[in-house]
């Protein structure tokens, strides 16, 4: 029993004897690796808030980061050795312990998923595979996105529109404009994702012009009432189920 | 018995294939062939071959395709010796297959050992010929001979410990009765050379460090001990001038690469151009294109040599396109800066003095926060083989426009670990792009570009029938009116494209070769021309 005890205390003493020059060393892993996604603060962007939301034990970190998540945006970073996931964990400690914002969202999900429905959201995404598919699959959106991010995204969806995600026109011989997501693309043709979910393809030589539109094709609902918009945000933060299995994408590489 | 003997001396009378290095020297009169890795000793790619021209390239089809079976960057660059291919494919990998056909000679496969950790990955960039023999480099850095016959190993030299980080990926260039190499591992805290073997036997003829030592000359340009892991890699061919006797290699960025200020100083040789006696290895001159590098910006791009009229007067000439955004024209003989000039977005240069030293725009070094440099690390310009045409006086090269993040923090050694000083990312919000440019190589004036969706990792090859063929990055391989720029024929490969074609003919007729993911594609006009409609 005693041994027990010590044991855990030593345990307990190694976690909180953070060597600072790891700290330093995370931040610097942190900074070129993660921050893009996930803000410089750890805040989320477009991938999770790391420091007020979910906490993961430091083996769950690790399996994410060499693995990635399949069928979402985070990337496996398979060449982190561990000295390094160890420093990085070390650096997202010390963020958690030294930021005190917490993720709160006062609406209740069950309302929340009424408006959803009711603003015609499943037109667009996906939810456990109901749904269409258009816009960003949203079954997984509570894990990987902070209230912030998801926020901006209903109230101003062209601040920031994900890579896989952007529109494209193509105007066609007969001056037909076609809008959609813009699934590939190379030096001469376009593959386009239209409204009714069925895929175009384009040979650019053939149309008239392929336009890149700035803003998102989602709609803004600036004008939704407060008090629905807290209770979609509860209910898009319930979704938390993985979509269906996915390619795993590889972070990118040096030369 | 007679049999035997008939069947004996009919092999015996077969041609042997052999490349003295008279015919290397002269490789452009047998434009048919291609004898090394740049197809002749200059770099200019460019090939008198013109059955198929700007009237017929359209007709152009896949003739033939080898599958090698293996995945990731194919980079080589095929030999074409008097019918017969030879090439090499990661893995330490080599093949000699009928040119006509594609069909299967001989398989050569140097044994790597299962557990070794490599800097590089075990990417190749082809062989060179010389006498009977094929050489090429292996990924842990050793250089191999094979009998041009079978593909049988006739020696080996180790160049450097792999564990140390060193590796090679690059073609060896046949010069004399010496193969001059380099090596890869700039990430890895290495200490950068360019070696010559003895053909024959193996045996290390010379050694040239591009990080010199404390109390050699340059060896002041190195903070401390930093020199010892200085970095300085010479993963590209070099180029060649015979009647100079002079070797021209471009070496790799210092290390740490993004981590400049335990290396303070210019850090020569790297990011040069270094021109060296090919007898001895002694440095005859050097360029510093990006003194003190911080970017990863290697100066392993093609140092083509030309001949032309400079302001007037005939002048042996070497021009790169360099990763750093700038196009250099320097006089081959001399060293002497003549020009520069941007050819892509660039913001971390002024412009030069009279020297030629660029004249940096403010702090341009990584930052812990990061700080936005273009061009990007991968660079505006990379080992993607330019080409000239003097048919049309024309410089065709790929341009990459891509910008970078660059992060830095102090990194730690260790022995055949990255040695990066942190990272690098791109900024995605914007996209990359890039460009097939035809360029006048004097005054440095666009005549035409065609724009790419991506920034290309391909080469080009330049030919007489008036062509210039491209690759970009979503797998096309492209043919151009060389004069006007125009698209004339284009084939989607399925893969991206991390080399430069090449062309050659066998019994009368041309062909166009192009790897691409796991497969040699070699294109053909068909046999009986049809007729158009």
């Amino acid at each position: 029993m005693l041994r027990i005890l010590l044991a855990g205390l030593v345990a307990a003493a190694a976690l909180l004897a953070v060597d600072p020059s790891d700290v330093e060393h995370g931040r610097a892993i942190y900074r070129s690796n993660c921050a893009f996604c996930h803000g410089m603060t750890g805040l989320g962007g477009r991938g999770p808030n790391l420091v007020s939301g979910e906490r993961k034990t430091d083996a769950e970190i690790k399996d994410i980061v060499r693995n990635g998540v399949p069928g979402s945006t985070m990337p496996a970073f398979d060449t982190m050795g561990d000295e390094q996931l160890n420093r990085l964990i070390a650096f997202l400690r010390h963020l958690q312990g030294t930021t005190d914002t917490t993720e709160t969202v006062s609406g209740d999900p069950v309302k929340g998923k009424t408006v959803y429905e009711r603003n015609g959201c499943p037109a667009c995404h996906l939810v456990a595979n109901q749904g269409a598919v258009y816009g960003p699959d949203l079954s997984r959106i509570g894990s990987s996105r902070s209230v912030a991010y998801l926020k901006e995204s209903i109230l101003e969806p062209s601040a920031d529109i994900p890579a896989d995600f952007e529109g494209v026109t193509v105007v066609t011989g007969d001056a037909r404009r076609l809008t959609g997501i813009r699934i590939n693309e190379d030096t001469f043709t376009v593959q386009v994702r239209l409204p009714s979910q069925a895929v175009r393809s384009f040979a650019k030589e053939r149309v008239k012009e392929v336009i890149y539109p700035k803003e998102s094709l989602m709609p803004a609902y600036k004008n939704m009432p407060a008090d629905e918009l807290e209770n979609l945000l509860a209910y898009l933060k319930t979704l938390k189920t993985l979509p269906g299995q996915g390619a795993v994408r590889q972070a990118e590489g040096i030369r | 018995v007679r049999i035997v003997i008939a069947l004996l001396a009919f092999v015996n009378t077969l041609p042997a294939q052999s490349v003295p290095y008279e015919r290397i020297v002269n490789a452009a009169k047998e434009p048919h062939n291609w004898l090394t890795y740049w197809g002749d000793y200059d770099a200019t790619r460019y090939r008198a071959l013109d059955q198929i021209n700007t009237s017929n390239v359209d007709f152009l089809r896949a003739e033939w395709m080898f599958q090698t079976g293996e995945r990731g960057a194919f980079e080589t660059v095929p030999l074409v010796i008097d019918g017969v291919m030879y090439f090499t494919v990661q893995e330490g990998k080599a093949y000699a297959v009928d040119a006509k056909s594609g069909r299967q000679i001989w398989e050569y496969k140097y044994p790597l050992a299962k557990d070794i950790k490599l800097c590089c990955g075990t990417i190749n960039r082809g062989l060179a010929a010389l006498g009977s023999r094929l050489f090429m480099v292996t990924p842990d850095a050793c250089v191999v001979a094979l009998d041009i016959r079978n593909g049988r190993q006739l020696w080996k030299a180790e160049m450097a410990d792999y564990k140390g980080g060193y590796g090679a990926t690059l073609a060896p260039l046949a010069v004399k009765d010496k193969i001059i190499v380099g090596v890869s591992g700039g990430e890895f805290g290495i200490r950068g050379f360019v070696d010559a073997y003895d053909a024959a036997t193996g045996k290390r003829a010379w050694r040239f460090y591009t990080v010199p030592a404390k109390g050699e000359p340059g060896g002041d340009t190195w903070l401390a001990d930093s020199w010892q892991r200085g970095g300085g890699a010479t993963w590209m061919t070099g180029t060649y001038d015979p009647a100079l006797n002079t070797l021209y290699w471009g070496v790799g960025n210092p290390g740490p690469d993004l981590f400049g200020k335990s290396r303070l100083g210019d850090n020569l040789y790297t990011s040069s151009l270094v021109a060296l006696d090919a007898d001895t290895g002694k440095l005859k001159w050097h360029y510093q294109f990006s003194p003190h590098d911080t970017h990863d910006w290697d100066a392993c791009e093609t140092p083509m040599l030309l001949d032309l009229n400079w302001q007037g007067k005939p002048r042996k000439l070497v021009v790169q396109a360099n990763r750093n955004g700038f196009y250099y024209i320097l006089d081959r003989v001399t060293g002497e800066f003549l020009t520069a000039k941007a050819f892509a977005r660039q913001n971390w240069a002024t412009g030069f003095d009279e020297k030629g030293r660029p004249i940096a725009k403010g702090d341009v070094d990584p930052t812990p926060e990061g700080n936005h440099i273009c061009p990007g690390l991968a660079g505006a310009a990379n080992w993607m083989a330019p080409s000239y045409s003097p048919q049309t006086g024309l410089f065709y090269f790929p341009v990459r426009e891509q910008c970078d993040v660059y992060f830095s923090s102090p990194p730690e050694f260790v022995e055949g670990k990255p040695f990066w000083g942190s990272m690098f990312r791109g900024v995605t919000e914007e996209k990359e792009w890039g460009e097939l440019r035809a360029m006048n190589p004097l005054d440095v004036k666009t005549a035409w570009s065609f724009r790419y969706y991506r920034a290309p990792w391909a080469g080009t090859v330049a030919t007489s029938g008036g062509l210039v063929f491209a690759g970009d990055e979503d797998g096309y391989l492209m043919a151009f009116d060389a004069r006007s720029g125009k698209l004339l024929w284009r084939f989607n490969t399925g893969n991206r494209l991390v080399t430069a074609p090449i062309t050659y003919l066998v019994e009368g007729r041309q062909y166009v070769t192009i790897p691409s993911g796991g497969a040699l594609i070699t294109f053909a006009l068909p046999e009986h021309s049809p007729t158009r409609p």
